[in-house]
């Protein structure tokens, strides 16, 4: 019993809508502070920013990778539970207003709304009624007409409709929510880096050190940058070709915000880069002062010709601290302990010396890749759709309002020719613009009636 | 030759004449005043229009070609123009000039901040392959259309705190701001306007995303400044529908959005870093 008594207190709790509001701000205030910290930096950089202390503190409270942590996906949920159960009760409630059809007009309430307007019309009865309904279905539509006995009665209407798409924009924040759900759990979003020239299916998921294989194989024939006159990239293009058994199923060329589809999986141009194939090098012996050239592949011992020593490139990087390409070169003399060090390729440094060599690049050779970002998201379909809905829905439920025009005319007093006519509007958006066209109408009313009996009467 | 640069010239010198003649019109309480800042205001309109599409042409002749909206001046530029137009469709459907006052000020403000600042550079730059995309249209101008809006709801929201602080006295100087009823309203309809706009360039943001990066939300600052703005925009809906919030509340809220808008506009470009910096799209 209690059980339920906690189940029904949080359920009460859900309903209030003061708590959306809450949820809103607090979701606000979490994103803030997420932008201000830096995010998901790894164990090496945490450890060399903050004590640890503060990194007990940062990842017991994700802080490191907000966005993604537990609670703040629990504030998702949270909002969305909200959202369910606000409709689950406001719904039902929604639906019988809009069902609900006037039967009569009540004059007496009519003349209590803010909105209305009273007048007697001198016409014959038959005439002010076919002008009543005239002017109304110009100004505002249709007019229902609810006739009792003794007089004509009837309500003009639209946009009855209007406070159901309020659900519209709800249904469509909880499908991008579970769009985005589904994408998670069904799909997958990586990374690969394919050597110009060569085939690979292999993609490193993002956020984790597992890899994926897919069921082809990804070529690339070509990887090329292009620039403008002023040195800034123009275009990045990878001419790829999909191979499934054996088969070249697809060939195309990759730009950025151009991206190719295959059996639902999306590749992007992301980046670029090379790696190093070999290095022609001049080593000159500090000792002898004898010069010596050799060709170092990548990471591959090789003898240097005349001696006991060997060379290998261990690490190569594009852009060393602004200082151009660089590559790590170890020596081992005489088949000792290697010893290395940082070697410009493109300047001429003092440091470019390993143990008694002076080091020079003569040539490098690089073999450029294409970095491409894979995902496959089968739930962004449902992400479309809900922006779809909240977008029509949002547009509709502000500049839709359900606006009402009430009409009541009678006899003024019975046997006389005179017909006394009560007016009233009411809308539930918008009300200034409403007023200004019910008074429109009002004026109309008047000056149409001060025509006619101005006419009549000479 | 007129060129681009001329006409933004003399635009940011004309809103600057226009903030003044609203300003002196309300303060002066001289109808006939701000009705010249109208007339100042549409005319600085069409001659910044005009160079917007001149700049647009300029950009083609060096062989650049793309829409002026790819930079922090363009985008000045254009909140600038979006101000006005969207404030001067109100006054036109209102008829209350003297609300003219904040909306000719921002646009001044961000015509002389384009202008003047030395951290923005006017000159025509090419596009990076990034921001090659149609996408780049619809999700500037949506967006900038929003944030307009939030402009204009701050300036009433503003007016509104003001009128309310002083009530009306014989000779009192904002009698010819509508009323407190009037004020809140207008101010409730540009929220909305604006919540709408800003709802598509969000959207807008996450397609092209998808398309360019292979993912539609990635939580870079911009992204998430954005949606705060948004969160605190629907805050205010919410509390205005729901719970009947108005006046006081929503104008302050409104401003705190505003504030929200500004930061998601420069703070997030000078003291963020992420996607949209196009730092790191090599």
């Amino acid at each position: 019993m209690q059980k339920k008594g906690f189940l029904q207190g949080i359920y009460q709790k859900l309903t209030s809508p003061k708590l959306t509001v809450v949820i809103f701000l607090v979701l606000a205030a979490a994103s803030v502070v997420g932008t201000l910290m830096p995010q998901g930096l790894s164990e090496a950089e945490l450890q060399r920013h903050y004590g640890q202390r503060a990194i007990w503190f940062l990842t017991t409270f994700g802080l490191n990778d907000l966005y993604h942590a537990g609670w703040f996906r629990f504030l998702l949920l949270f909002l969305c539970a909200n959202l369910v159960v606000c409709t689950i009760e406001r719904l039902p409630k929604t639906l019988k207003v809009y069902r609900r059809r006037e039967e009569q007009v009540d004059p007496g309430k009519l003349a209590k709304c803010s909105l209305n307007c009273q007048f007697i019309s001198n016409l014959p009865q038959n005439e002010t009624e076919a002008w009543l309904i005239s002017i109304i279905s110009e100004e505002f539509g249709i007019l229902q007409r609810l006739d009792g006995v003794d007089h004509l009665a009837g309500v003009a209407e639209n946009g009855r409709w209007s406070p159901l798409m309020v659900y519209v924009v709800h249904l469509g924040v909880l499908l991008v929510l579970c769009g985005s759900l589904v994408g998670s759990l069904f799909g997958f979003k990586g990374f690969m880096n394919i050597l110009e020239g060569e085939s690979t299916n292999e993609v490193m998921l993002e956020g984790s050190d597992r890899g994926l294989n897919l069921p082809f194989q990804v070529r690339c024939d070509k990887f090329d940058v292009s620039y403008y006159d002023n040195g800034m990239p123009r275009e990045f293009r990878s001419d790829l070709t999909l191979i499934r058994d054996g088969k070249e199923v697809t060939k195309r060329v990759l730009r950025v915000n151009d991206p190719l589809t295959y059996d639902g999986i999306t590749f992007y141009q992301a980046s670029y880069g090379a790696i190093l194939n070999d290095a022609e090098v001049e080593l000159t012996d500090r000792e002898s002062g004898a010069v010596r050239w050799v060709i170092i592949p990548f990471r591959k011992w090789v003898d240097i010709p005349g001696t006991r020593d060997r060379a290998q490139i261990l690490r190569f990087e594009e852009n060393f601290r602004h200082l151009g390409p660089a590559m790590v070169l170890l020596i081992s003399q005489a088949g000792g302990e290697p010893s290395g060090s940082l070697i410009l390729i493109e300047k001429d440094f003092h440091g470019n010396r390993v143990e008694n060599y002076n080091v020079k690049v003569l040539h490098a050779t690089r073999i450029p890749f294409t970095g491409l970002q894979v995902k496959r998201d089968p739930g962004v379909w449902l992400v479309w759709l809900g922006f779809a809905l909240m977008l029509v829905g949002i547009g509709l439920t502000y500049y839709v309002g359900h606006r009402r025009l009430w009409l009541w005319a009678a006899a003024d007093m019975p046997g006389k020719v005179g017909t006394r006519i009560i007016i009233a509007g009411r809308t539930n958006r918008n009300e200034i613009s409403f007023e200004r066209k019910f008074k429109r109408l009002c004026d109309r009313m008047q000056a149409e009636l001060r025509q006619e009996s101005g006419e009549g009467t000479p | 030759m007129i060129t681009s640069s001329i006409l933004f010239s003399i635009t940011t010198f004309a809103y600057f004449i226009c903030a003044l003649l609203y300003f002196s019109g309300v303060i002066f309480r001289h109808r006939r005043i701000m009705i010249w800042g109208s007339i100042t205001g549409a005319a600085t309109l069409a001659i910044q229009m005009v160079g917007i599409l001149l700049r647009w042409r300029e950009s083609y002749q060096i062989g650049y070609g793309h829409a002026p909206l790819s930079n922090l001046y363009e985008s000045l530029v254009f909140a600038a123009s979006a101000i006005m137009l969207i404030y001067l469709v109100m006054e036109y459907r209102t008829k209350q000039r003297a609300l003219g006052m904040f909306p000719a000020l921002f646009a001044f403000l961000a015509m002389a901040y384009a202008s003047f600042s030395t951290s923005v550079s006017s000159k025509i730059q090419p596009l990076l392959p990034a921001l090659k995309s149609n996408w780049l249209i619809a999700h500037v101008v949506t967006c900038f259309l929003g944030y307009a809006a939030f402009a204009i709801s701050c300036g009433i929201s503003i007016l509104y705190i003001a009128r309310n602080l002083k009530q009306e006295t014989p000779g009192y100087t904002l009698s010819l701001l509508p009323d407190l009823r009037q004020l809140d309203e207008f101010n409730y309809q540009m929220v909305l306007f604006g919540f709408l706009w800003l709802s598509l360039g969000i959207i807008t943001g996450s397609v092209w995303a998808d398309l360019a990066w292979g993912t539609y939300w990635s939580w870079d600052p911009k992204e998430t400044w954005s949606l705060i703005t948004w969160l605190i925009y629907a805050a205010l809906l919410h509390a205005r529908t729901i719970k009947g919030w108005h006046g006081n509340r929503v104008a302050w809220l409104s401003i705190i959005g505003f504030i929200c808008v500004l930061f998601t506009y420069f703070g997030v470009n000078f003291l963020l870093s992420g996607l949209h910096s196009y730092a790191n799209t090599k």
